[in-house]
């Protein structure tokens, strides 16, 4: 897993050109909010969409989110020229194919953050698979530039339409796809941005519980990145990848036992019907770097709202 | 020694998961006798070796009785060559006739899984593939179903790249709450059955109650071979030369399902003559002193 613990549990993907959704994206609790120039916007509103960002991450962050941009696949230039601002975390990069790509996106954004007054490599790059030539090229791509810590894809509407396969179906179409998308970033010690599959046979997009399920699912199995498109599907989202007091309590205890059978130079014992190994062990310290990480996220959150709302907003 | 006598056809001895750190040295010292003791029952003994201590792991185990070692958390072709260099070494040293013993690789690591085919293709002397204990190794976890996170994919992989550089891929299909080569009997056999059908040809296990229902589950059923048996039959008394196919109930019988019948029966007789050596091997053994 990646070593730059980012807390990127729930995040809105909104477009920018739409007033409302902008001016309350700080209130909705989100780690983070993409701000879409991509799919959600109009071509005819490409140009005057990008000119939005600047003045709008100041708005959607007040509340202790990071604010993310989806740009379009084919206006790499203009998108960064418009976008690349004091404040930005992340360019989000649709239909990566090949790992050029990043390297110019690479290139562009250094150049902008040295323009603009940014520290050297702090916006991270989503370069995000949704094709089958992005699946061929996963590891190239995923290791083209070390702004790309997060890596996932190779499912959704965009690789269902590019693979022509169905995309609301009981069944996991993308077992492949996502294998190698995730053993490269695993590869590579980047953050596996995937989920087990649960079946979504409706396309639904705003369901509390169903969020909560995917990402409690996600959680377990050792995933931490979500997002979305409804507010609804936020706080479900936070506390599924969130872990637990119970599982806190017993990581403390794994970790307790572990200690106690080193001293005994034991490699593993079984208590209660649980082992206790390394693996367990280094299981329980990313399970409480991990919670620590999240109670330093939902505070910093807090201490926001809070400095928004004394400001009398 | 309890292992020739739970029906192993190969016995491990491991440097790696269950030697503590600081045991490490205590462990290789005399492993040569301990090989040539298990091997003396007729099974074959392969070692467990770490990649990062491959000097002293080989130096510790290389003898005429050992017939291969397994290396784990292997990850590059350089440890590939730089293992079967030092095991040349040591043959030569040791008056092993050169390329004698094997290595199984364990490709339980995502930077190993990546470069497979690379690594797998990297020495001669590797004569088959597993994924180790990668579930614990790359922290994969159980999924709502049951399944293990991403082992589908990574089993499939490893088959398809053991099938190109033709050697058998060893492993098996555990689900949870399987973890880590641990299971009761009846999972071991289902583990073992179905590891069987995506193509695995045995497996590695660490309590003795599983070693028959590994042997159980990899080994072809009667009924299995009575099938195939019948198949062959039938498909070469019809087949006649312009024809390539029958019919046989409901089923077309071609060519290439008749190879795959005479597989079955020659993989069942393979295990058939093991066993039987296996039993010889037993029997020859002085009996020890009551």
């Amino acid at each position: 897993m990646a070593d730059h613990l980012g807390v990127h549990r729930s995040g809105l993907t909104m477009p920018v050109v739409t007033p409302r959704f902008i001016d309350n994206a700080w209130r909705r609790g989100c780690d983070f909010i993409n701000m879409d120039l991509e799919d959600s916007v109009p071509q005819h509103l490409k140009g005057y969409a990008r000119t939005l960002i600047k003045g709008a991450i100041a708005n959607v962050t007040k509340g202790g989110a990071e604010a993310f941009t989806r740009i379009n696949h084919d206006l790499i230039l203009a998108d960064l020229e418009g976008i690349i601002w004091p404040g930005l975390s992340k360019v989000n990069y649709p239909k990566a194919e090949y790992a050029e790509e990043i390297q110019t996106l690479d290139r562009i954004i250094s150049r902008l953050e040295r323009e603009r007054g940014i520290r050297p490599g702090t916006v991270e790059i989503g370069a995000n698979i949704e094709t089958s030539v992005g699946v061929a090229n996963a590891y190239d791509i995923a290791a083209a530039s070390p702004r790309v810590r997060e890596f996932g894809g190779a499912g959704g509407y965009d690789m269902s339409r590019d693979l022509g396969v169905e995309m609301f179906v009981g069944f996991d179409q993308f077992v492949y796809g996502k294998g190698e998308v995730e053993l490269a970033a695993r590869a590579l010690g980047l953050e596996p941005h995937t989920a087990p599959f649960t079946a979504n046979t409706t396309g639904s997009v705003g369901d509390p519980d169903r969020a909560f399920r995917e990402a409690e699912a996600a959680r377990k199995c050792g995933f931490r990145v979500g997002g979305g498109l409804h507010p609804n599907v936020v706080e479900p989202q936070i506390k599924g990848f969130t872990p637990t007091e119970e599982e806190v309590e017993e990581a403390h205890k794994v970790l307790d036992e572990y200690r106690e059978l080193e001293v005994f130079g034991k490699t593993w014992a079984e208590t209660d019907g649980q082992i206790i190994d390394r693996y367990e062990a280094a299981r329980a310290r990313k399970l409480l770097d991990w919670s620590a990480a999240c109670a330093v996220r939902d505070q910093e959150k807090a201490e926001a709202v809070a400095r928004v709302e004394q400001a009398g907003e | 020694m309890a292992a020739p006598q739970s029906n192993t056809d190969v016995v491990l001895l491991d440097l790696v998961e269950f030697v503590a750190e600081k045991d490490k040295p205590s462990a290789r010292e005399g492993l040569t006798e301990t090989i040539r003791q298990v091997g003396e029952s007729g099974v074959d003994v392969f070692t467990l070796i770490d990649s990062e201590l491959l000097y002293a792991d080989l130096h510790s185990c290389v003898c005429p009785e050992l017939t291969g070692v397994v290396v784990s958390h292997l990850e590059t072709v350089a440890q590939v060559e730089e293992a079967d260099k030092l095991i040349g070494q040591l043959e030569d040293e040791r008056g092993i006739p050169p390329g004698t013993l094997e290595i199984v690789v364990s490709l339980d690591t995502a930077k190993a899984n990546q470069d497979a085919f690379e690594i797998a293709s990297a020495s001669t002397r590797i004569s088959g593939l597993t994924l180790g204990r990668a579930e614990l190794v790359m922290d994969l976890r159980p999924e709502p179903s049951g399944e293990i996170h991403l082992m589908q994919y990574l089993m499939q992989k490893l088959i398809t790249v053991a099938g190109a550089i033709g050697v058998p891929g060893y492993g098996a299909w555990w689900r949870s709450p399987d973890r880590g080569l641990l299971a009761t009997p009846e999972n071991t056999f289902e583990a073992a059955f179905r590891g069987r059908a995506i193509g695995f040809k045995g497996s590695f296990c660490v309590l003795e109650n599983q070693v028959a229902p590994l042997n159980q589950g990899f080994t072809p059923g009667a009924k299995e071979v009575e099938e195939a048996s019948k198949l062959l039959e039938a498909y070469q008394a019809a087949v006649s030369p312009g024809t390539a196919s029958i019919r046989q109930g409901d089923r077309i019988i071609d060519f290439g399902t008749a190879l795959q019948a005479q597989a079955l029966i020659d993989r069942a007789a393979a295990c058939e003559a093991y066993d039987n050596a296996k039993v010889d091997a037993l029997a020859g053994r002085p009996v020890p002193a009551p």
